[in-house]
């Protein structure tokens, strides 16, 4: 193996993670918010998983690549709104919930999927190219993996910092944490608890469903059944691997990417080693990270528990 | 979407206002009341959505029903397709009971195929009744070691459990596709890999009852299954520790119960049991290993689960009642034009109401005064 080779191929693993990184930091930075909240959503996988199934409708309806973005969000913001009505005011078991909501979009996706292309070839699209950035695209190596990606791709890492300040910088990103922590505090002081328990659970929905938007017009040129594979798992999973810490969350999602980006250039490696051991290293990946876990000190003290006055 | 919420009067300026109250002892007839009207609400949801796709509703629903029960050959049918939905709910209800939110149950379908596979191969040659009783029980280790591994990475390592076997049902599969396309279980004698087996020894396949081409031993395995654990939840001091954990598992620890030797025990059941529906579905029906036929039944096991109320009883009759959805599909797609995708959605629909109306049993809204 030539050394300019090896220089081509580890460049092209980690533009890959970069941009397989995109949809898992989407969700897992808007679900790191909701959990913050103290609503265990574990219902991403399926929220995502609409997302991107509303995303191959818009686009290969309508043609506009950005409109079916937009689609991709108010979809994942209607089954977060789903999902707070049975948490927030139903009060049912936030794990119950999650499954729940996975198996209905599950069915539904494959009900509606199957409608639009019945008796007709299943239509493709032209998904995003990339857009480099003027200057910094131009530096060697660290231009083509950082710089020369999707336009979201920028947008998911710039959303890391943002929900950071609202988190820890803002009035509202106090009260939310608080409402994970303790949300009689905020009863008590006559703050609605139920109704920053809805903004927590849309903000993080509506991210994840970007997530699965992009995942689809990023990543494909079709819709296929259950699409999102466990990328809605994985978030949950960078979630508590990171400490429910920003940054932690998307160190854990840097980690899963870059094992699935070796996994897409396994062919290109030609190990000899059977695919499907890469294929599954990110699952395996997230069961050993969550075995060598001891630290769980973010962990919101009423993560998971439904609020009774 | 109205809010009932505690924290939002329905009308301030009034001096009473409406207030969430738990029931202490929710009647029977009320809570009957309750899914019957989960029911109602979710068909008519089920309508609105055959309505996105143009078709007859009431066309859609009399092929479905028909294909499902309208026939006594559609009832055997219905019957062998309710076999493995029934021992997934019942995989679900152990664990689920015992407030252990595992979801492996796909995962234990595969393993339990694949442990049973790996049995039929090693046991051949034995006499009949021991070779297939061989199979079924390597069948059910198969699940009981991946649900019990499951336990133990929660009781050791404190991983979740639904992560971890959400992460061991892909797994699974992926250990399987290489099983079956290129590693030592690919079907030989083809060119091209399918991603199956070669079919089992005859002798190794269950035994068809009542005359019936598609009906066979692992339903009445199914109905034993039901009875022993209804048996041993209900009468045996492991069902208590079960039913105990989930209510108060603290109370159980200071009572002196090993929490995490339970967990295993419980998960163990839950995968053996799984297993079993993977065990029926390789050499009842397909009578080879292959991933497609297995796909969606621990999933749709969970739903049964719950609507059957996790109790044995009821497992079995909402396993019947979506095994005629899933036989009856074929038919309404022959005849209303309808995707059989719309089985798995009409579950999930039923599935949120049934959560709703538990919760809606349980509670009642009440006036309260504010003063003060």
């Amino acid at each position: 193996m030539g050394e300019l080779f090896q220089e081509t191929i580890i460049v092209s693993i980690l533009a890959g993670m970069v941009r397989i990184m995109t949809p898992i930091l989407f969700a897992a930075i808007g679900e790191l918010v909701t959990q913050r909240a103290g609503i265990w959503n574990m219902g991403v996988e399926g929220t995502m998983l609409m997302g991107a199934f509303t995303a191959y409708i818009a686009v290969t309806a309508t043609g506009s690549i950005w409109f079916a973005v937009l689609a991709a969000m108010l979809a994942g913001m209607l089954v977060g709104l789903l999902t707070a009505f049975m948490t927030a005011t139903m009060r049912v078991d936030h794990f119950i919930t999650g499954l729940g909501i996975n198996l209905l979009v599950s069915g539904l996706t494959l009900y509606w999927f199957r409608i639009y292309i019945k008796g007709r070839a299943q239509p493709t699209f032209d998904g995003f190219d990339n857009v480099p950035i003027p200057i910094l695209s131009s530096i060697p190596y660290l231009g083509e993996i950082l710089f020369t990606q999707r336009a979201l791709t920028y947008v998911a890492f710039l959303s890391v910092p943002a929900v950071w300040f609202l988190l820890y910088k803002t009035r509202w990103g106090l009260e939310l944490r608080c409402l994970g922590e303790n949300p009689k505090a905020l009863d008590i002081k006559g703050l609605s608890v139920v109704r920053r328990q809805y903004t927590a659970v849309l903000i993080g929905s509506t991210m994840t469903g970007l997530g699965g938007g992009f995942l689809l017009l990023g990543f494909s040129d079709r819709f296929l059944a259950d699409i999102t594979a466990g990328r809605g798992w994985l978030a949950v999973v960078a979630i508590i691997a990171g400490n429910w810490m920003p940054r932690g969350v998307l160190a854990a999602v840097m980690v899963f990417a870059l094992l699935e980006s070796v996994a897409t250039h396994v062919q290109v490696l030609g190990l000899g080693v059977p695919h499907q051991i890469f294929l599954a290293l990110p699952y395996l990946a997230s069961i050993l990270l969550l075995m060598g876990l001891r630290r769980k000190s973010g962990e919101p003290l009423r993560l998971g528990i439904p609020y009774f006055r | 979407m109205t809010q009932v919420s505690p924290s939002v009067g329905l009308n301030p300026a009034s001096r009473g206002r409406l207030k969430i109250e738990r029931r202490v002892n929710p009647k029977a007839s009320w809570t009957f009341s309750m899914y019957i009207l989960a029911t109602v609400v979710g068909l008519g949801l089920t309508a609105l959505l055959l309505l996105t796709s143009g078709a007859d509703v009431i066309k859609a629903f009399s092929a479905l029903f028909n294909g499902a029960f309208g026939s006594q050959k559609a009832i055997l049918a219905t019957l062998a397709k309710s076999t493995p939905l029934i021992l997934t709910g019942l995989a679900t209800v152990v664990a689920f009971r015992a407030q252990v939110w595992s979801i492996g149950q796909e995962g234990q379908v595969y393993s339990g195929a694949m442990g049973a596979y790996f049995g039929c191969l090693i046991f051949a040659g034995l006499p009949a009744w021991l070779y297939i009783s061989l199979v079924v029980l390597s069948g059910m280790i198969g699940g009981a070691l991946l649900g019990g591994l499951a336990a133990y990475l929660k009781d050791r390592f404190d991983v979740n459990e639904i992560i971890s076997t959400v992460m061991m049902n892909y797994l699974i599969v992926f250990l399987l596709s290489y099983l079956l396309g290129g590693g030592p279980w690919t079907e030989v004698s083809t060119t091209v890999v399918y991603q199956q087996t070669g079919p089992v020894p005859s002798a190794s396949e269950l035994p068809h009852i009542l005359g019936s081409s598609k009906l066979h031993l692992g339903f009445i395995l199914a109905l034993v299954s039901a009875v022993i654990c209804y048996i041993l939840l209900e009468k045996t001091p492991l069902g208590y520790e079960i039913r105990a954990m989930g209510f108060n598992p603290i109370a159980l620890a200071y009572r002196g119960t090993n929490i995490g030797r339970t967990v295993i025990l419980v998960m163990a059941i839950s995968g053996a049991i799984a297993g079993l529906a993977g065990v029926s579905e390789i050499f009842g029906t397909s009578h080879r290993l292959r991933a497609d036929t297995l796909y969606g039944l621990g999933y749709t096991g969970i739903i049964i689960g719950m609507i059957g109320g996790l109790r044995p009883l009821g497992t079995v009759v909402a396993g019947i009642v979506f095994g005629g959805l899933a036989s009856g599909a074929l038919y309404m797609k022959l005849l209303a034009q309808v995707p059989a995708a719309l089985v798995p959605a009409m579950q999930g629909i039923l599935l949120l109401t049934f959560l709703c109306a538990g919760v809606a049993a349980r509670y009642k809204l009440v006036r309260v005064n504010t003063d003060g």
